[in-house]
């Protein structure tokens, strides 16, 4: 039997245009809240989740700011799940997470926050196109 | 994103308020490059920064590489909580001087 939890589930149709980026934001803070995180780690997830959506308008789409981003953000029984999907260009595995971290250089700290914030993260190709998945379990501490 | 830049003495103090995200970094970047070659020392102010993501602290680090190339000082100071998120989790705040006033960044208290 899966889960039968029922969570809120945010879905987003987004345009490849960061000038969105704030509306996701004031969207998805709120409802890391309501799952149970403090200030802090809402914080974190909102940055995460920025970076990931700021990745594919940079990489994916190359800054045009036609692109489509289709964006959802599940709640689970155990946390958080957060599901990109694009048709732009693929990531280069490469890439990711190649800089040494703490050091001066300015490029690719994006995908070191989102590997830092969240507990699992995977890039696939499919028929749909690029897809992100990232989650994050919420820990109880009482 | 409102940026507000001010002399005091030799130094210029830059004062950043909102959002730093993929969309407004652009702005924040061209500013503390036009400023750097201006004065002696710019000391950025963030205790008002909402948000900043990486693409703003890549800009922090790009001003700093050419403050030193310049031979300019660039410092910090009023780090907010979403900034200090930030650099925790990137672990760049070893490579700047960050103070905690403009006083104190600018060498005056």
């Amino acid at each position: 039997m899966g889960d039968t939890r029922r969570g809120l589930q945010l879905k987003f149709a987004m345009p490849s245009d960061p000038r969105y980026l704030p509306v996701v934001r004031g969207a998805v803070g709120p409802l890391a809240a309501a799952i149970g995180w403090d200030e802090a780690e809402c914080r974190a997830i909102v940055l995460a989740l920025d970076e990931a959506l700021a990745n594919v308008i940079r990489h994916a789409y190359h800054s045009r700011a036609d692109g489509l981003i289709e964006l959802e953000c599940r709640e689970s029984a155990d946390g958080l799940e957060i599901t990109l999907l694009d048709n732009g260009d693929a990531p280069d595995r490469s890439k990711i997470c190649a800089r040494e971290i703490g050091c001066d250089q300015p490029g690719g700290l994006g995908t070191h926050i989102i590997k830092r914030v969240m507990d699992k993260v995977s890039y696939e190709e499919s028929p749909e196109g690029n897809r992100f998945v990232a989650s994050k379990l919420l820990r109880k501490t009482s | 994103m409102k940026i507000s830049v001010r002399d005091v003495g030799d130094a210029k103090v830059v004062k950043v308020e909102g959002d730093v995200d993929l969309g407004t970094s652009k702005l924040l970047r061209r500013t503390l490059f036009e400023t750097l070659p201006r004065a002696a020392k710019v000391a950025l102010n963030l205790e008002a920064i909402r948000y900043i993501d990486s693409s703003g602290i890549a800009t922090l680090i790009e001003v700093l590489q050419d403050s030193r190339r310049l031979n300019k000082e660039f410092v910090l100071f009023g780090l907010s909580p979403a900034v200090e998120d930030v650099f925790r989790l990137t672990h760049v705040i070893r490579i700047f001087q960050v103070f905690q006033t403009e006083q104190e960044a600018l060498g005056t208290a």
